[in-house]
């Protein structure tokens, strides 16, 4: 949890992105939270119980794997995996809700809120709100629902409840509405775990704080591994907390290359994707100025991506600076690719990934050609895909 | 002088309390809505608050989101507001007209904010902005266009003065902690908040969102200036669509009217 520049600034804005565009009633409830979180970040009995959790409960270090069969198959260059899939339940997600939930024990809250797209982060939160006993609610789009069973199922298990939202789009983007709502509505006694660096300010502050977990790792496996810097790390951006947690502490060190991979969808040229970096604009949503998918009465587009976890109109506020910056590149794959990818991953490595993360892998197809053998990279394995099976043997046409 | 700043203050001098009654625009579409406004003004109701539809209206509650998601179905914008309002002004151009909404439609039409034709538009209220901060400070210059800021029960006293001060319409308290047409209210609460705001306040402090019946109504108008209607009044509009019969929503109005006069 250290800090590598000096963003946000107070105001929570990263350059011109970022800010605290929310409802009135709930001005109060960030400010406390930003408090308490300036409070407790540096404080040695907070991070040790932060770290203790993360090695005991979810079994960190993730390691840094050598893909030898993927390196021969691309034949250039050396393809290291960091393995967030091995985390309990089951995805990089359990490394934000287990350092935000307890901030909501320190802050005395009894109820536990979030949203969820790929169910991941409903997962997760459903994980640590169990383990301290607290009530939790989790708000899913109708049509993510319908598509990520297992996990609606596992949160249910977890003794959560699921609320399923059929406004809008019933995607990832309309959950998050229905859980601002509730927390406008309980703001006294609720916590909001947001799971990825969006939201308004301090936010994308607090889940790449937590998330930056795996970049310090990668610091210290890379010189374990390979002695040197990687010459690139690859990572999925839908809201981008994976790829924000992989890239923060790296970014004053400049011979990685920072890569995020958006979702094409259908492909960028058809407008139907969800790819805000790649080919969208700045605007407001969720509380946050960053780049978004819109139309030009200012509205937010409808998404479309065979992946749950990345299917949302926005982008947190600070890959929107990484990129004008240009200290990260983005780029975006489709539907198609991403499920070639899924199925290579699996054959070549025996590892089934997330389709979040499968949208990494696929962009390795242009990426190793831009490498010698004397490069290493790093892609962020984001998740395991078991919850995707459904998804893709329905396409594959396959009954289970 | 801009219609809302003199509607409130002949309110106040006729020791009077103002009806704020709110659609959405294009809800069920806009030639209705015009004749809704129409409706609005003949029953009662003071000053109309347009409500700008937007995809993701996260402080509003269920009946008014889909009334949000009705218009956007008929493609209304900004632009077709504005055109809008220019018809209405044709026959009203006393009645003070408020646009609500969310940043990120208004950022995308400066321009027509920055011309604000025949100064038709008389205040704007967005509720997604830091209350201490205008429209100006996102790069809309308005100078026709006066602000209203929203205070809740969970501001803090600090920033209830700062809040105050940047409203030069009027300050919207929200009566409780959740979405439009929600439930709850705490009128002791409301009371003590309402003065602490009358304090600092050099506008009038009108008071919304979970007024549901006359009782309500008239238990806030004692301890407000004034009272905002939404959600009831839009449902309404939804219930009466279908047929277009709109003669309860008049009804509604004027029994407010007097309920709180």
């Amino acid at each position: 949890m250290e800090s590598n520049n000096n963003l946000p600034d107070k105001n929570g804005f990263f350059g011109e992105y970022g800010g605290k565009f929310v409802p009135e009633t709930l001005m109060y409830a960030l400010e406390e939270l930003e408090n308490t979180y300036n409070k407790l970040k540096d404080n040695n009995e907070f991070k040790k119980q932060f770290y203790k959790d993360l090695s005991e409960f979810v079994g960190r270090p993730s390691p840094l794997y050598f893909a030898e069969r993927l390196t021969k198959h691309y034949g250039s260059g050396s393809i290291w995996l960091k393995r967030e899939d091995l985390n309990h339940t089951g995805a990089h997600k359990i490394n934000n809700t287990i350092g935000q939930i307890l901030l909501a024990k320190y802050m005395g809250k009894k109820r536990i809120i979030a949203e969820t797209g790929a169910g991941q982060h409903g997962v997760a939160t459903a994980t640590v709100a169990a383990r301290l006993g607290l009530e939790c609610h989790i708000y899913m789009g109708a049509e993510d629902v319908q598509r990520q069973s297992l996990n609606v199922y596992r949160i249910k298990l977890l003794g959560a409840q699921v609320h399923s939202v059929d406004s809008g789009s019933a995607t990832l983007k309309d959950a998050l509405n229905e859980a601002l709502r509730d927390w406008v509505t309980n703001v006294d006694d609720t916590y909001y775990i947001i799971g990825s660096v969006t939201g308004p300010h301090p936010y994308p502050m607090i889940v790449r704080d937590f998330n930056s977990v795996v970049g310090e790792e990668l610091i210290e496996q890379s010189k374990e591994s390979f002695n040197t810097m990687p010459d690139a790390i690859v990572a999925c951006v839908g809201g981008g907390s994976n790829a924000m947690g992989a890239f923060y502490p790296f970014i004053n060190i400049n011979q990685t290359r920072l890569i995020g991979v958006e979702a094409a969808g259908n492909g960028l040229q058809t407008g139907e994707h969800a790819a805000p970096l790649n080919d969208g604009s700045p605007g407001v949503l969720h509380g946050a100025l960053s780049y978004l998918m819109q139309d030009e009465a200012g509205q937010v587009k409808a998404t479309k991506s065979v992946s749950a976890g990345l299917d949302y109109p926005g982008v947190g506020p600070e890959h929107s600076w990484l990129k004008d910056s240009g200290r990260a590149e983005y780029v975006a794959v489709d539907d198609d690719e991403a499920l070639e990818a899924f199925h290579q991953v699996s054959e070549l490595e025996g590892i089934i990934p997330a389709l979040e993360t499968a949208h990494a892998f696929a962009y390795l197809e242009t990426l190793m050609k831009e490498f010698d053998d004397q490069s290493n990279i790093i892609v962020n394995v984001s998740g395991r895909g078991d919850k995707d099976i459904n998804t893709v043997a329905e396409i594959d046409g396959i009954k289970i | 002088m801009n219609r809302l700043t003199k509607k409130l203050s002949k309110i106040k001098s006729n020791d009077k309390k103002a009806l704020v009654g709110y659609l959405v625009a294009g809800d069920p579409d806009i030639e209705t809505t015009v004749e809704l406004m129409k409706l609005f003004s003949s029953s009662g109701v003071d000053i109309i608050e347009i409500g700008v539809p937007f995809t993701d209206p996260i402080a509003e509650g269920p009946i008014i989101q889909k009334a949000h998601d009705r218009a956007l179905k008929k493609d209304i914008s900004l632009v077709s507001i504005f055109q809008m309002i220019e018809k209405y002004r044709e026959f009203d151009d006393v009645t003070p007209l408020v646009l609500m909404g969310y940043l990120n439609t208004f950022i995308y039409h400066k321009k027509l904010i920055e011309n604000n034709q025949n100064n038709a538009v008389d205040s704007i209220l967005v509720v997604d902005i830091p209350g201490e901060l205008k429209l100006e400070d996102y790069g809309v210059k308005s100078n026709n266009i006066n602000t209203i800021s929203l205070i809740s029960p969970t501001t803090k006293k600090d920033r209830v003065k700062l809040i105050a001060e940047n409203s030069t319409g009027f300050v919207y308290y929200v009566t409780l902690r959740g979405v439009t047409g929600s439930s709850n209210l705490n009128i002791d609460e409301i009371k003590i908040n309402i003065e602490e705001i009358k304090r600092h306040a050099s506008v009038p402090t009108l008071a919304g969102f979970g007024i549901k019946s006359i009782e309500d109504a008239k238990l806030l108008a004692d301890c407000s200036d004034g009272i905002i209607i939404g959600s009831s009044l839009v449902q309404m509009i939804e219930q009466g669509s279908e047929k277009k019969e709109f003669d309860r929503i008049g009804k509604y109005i004027t029994e407010i009217k007097k309920a709180i006069s």
